[in-house]
């Protein structure tokens, strides 16, 4: 497996596990690397747009679906706390668990809570909606407002 | 990328910020997306679709036109 596979999976694997994103140090020690070459595999990762950086340039901010900080979208699985990027990620957290899950999160308009189950086979019955403002072309320009 | 109660809200919504409409998406839509993107994600093999498999997940949702085209210029 190459060195960009085994952080992608560290860091992935790290947020399946805790809902929490790992620092560069436990990455780094994880596959018995030092911190500046994890930050090089970063954006090499992020270029592959699977990962993206905070302003600092080495905490994870997202490693699609999962968010590296609190956001207005929570999905709890098997009693982790997990965080998604945006309504998209939120439902996708399960799909990717390949586990049941409850969204919490709310209607952007008028602030009702959203309790969505999702199970193996995907949301139960809602008329609940999604809409996207950012076309596809142009989801990776600014992916945090996206 | 925002969860709506209702055509409604999202329509309120857009006229309290001046943005614009864009085409909705059930939950079940969601939910096809969702699987096609992610499902794979925790593996060694996984990657992000490429544009043309995107625009097949997108028509095969029937999701289609220039909005879900990811490499369409018609929005600037």
């Amino acid at each position: 497996m190459d060195f960009d596979t085994q952080i992608k999976l560290v860091v992935y694997r790290q947020f399946a596990k805790t809902g929490q994103r790992p620092s560069t140090e436990s990455v780094a020690a994880r596959v018995g690397s030092d911190v500046e070459s994890v930050l090089d595999a970063y954006l090499r990762l992020r270029s592959q747009r699977v990962l993206s950086l905070e302003a600092d340039g080495s905490s994870i901010r997202m490693a699609p679906p999962f968010s590296g900080v609190p956001t207005q979208h929570a999905v709890i699985v098997d009693g982790t706390q997990y965080f998604a990027n945006c309504a998209w990620d939120a439902v996708a957290i399960p799909a990717a668990l390949h586990r049941s899950g409850i969204v919490y999160s709310r209607c952007e308009q008028s602030g009702e809570p959203l309790h969505l189950g999702v199970g193996l086979e995907g949301p139960e019955p809602s008329t609940w909606i999604f809409h996207c403002l950012v076309p596809a072309a142009k989801w990776w320009d600014d992916i945090v407002f996206t | 990328m925002l969860f709506f109660r209702s055509e409604e809200q999202v329509r309120d919504w857009c006229a309290a910020y001046d943005q614009p409409l864009r085409p909705l998406v059930t939950l079940d839509q969601l939910w096809g997306l969702a699987t096609t993107w992610y499902s794979t994600r925790l593996q060694e093999d996984s990657r992000r679709p490429k544009p043309d498999e995107m625009r097949e997940i997108f028509a095969g949702l029937g999701l289609e036109g220039d909005f879900w085209d990811p490499t369409s210029d018609s929005f600037g």
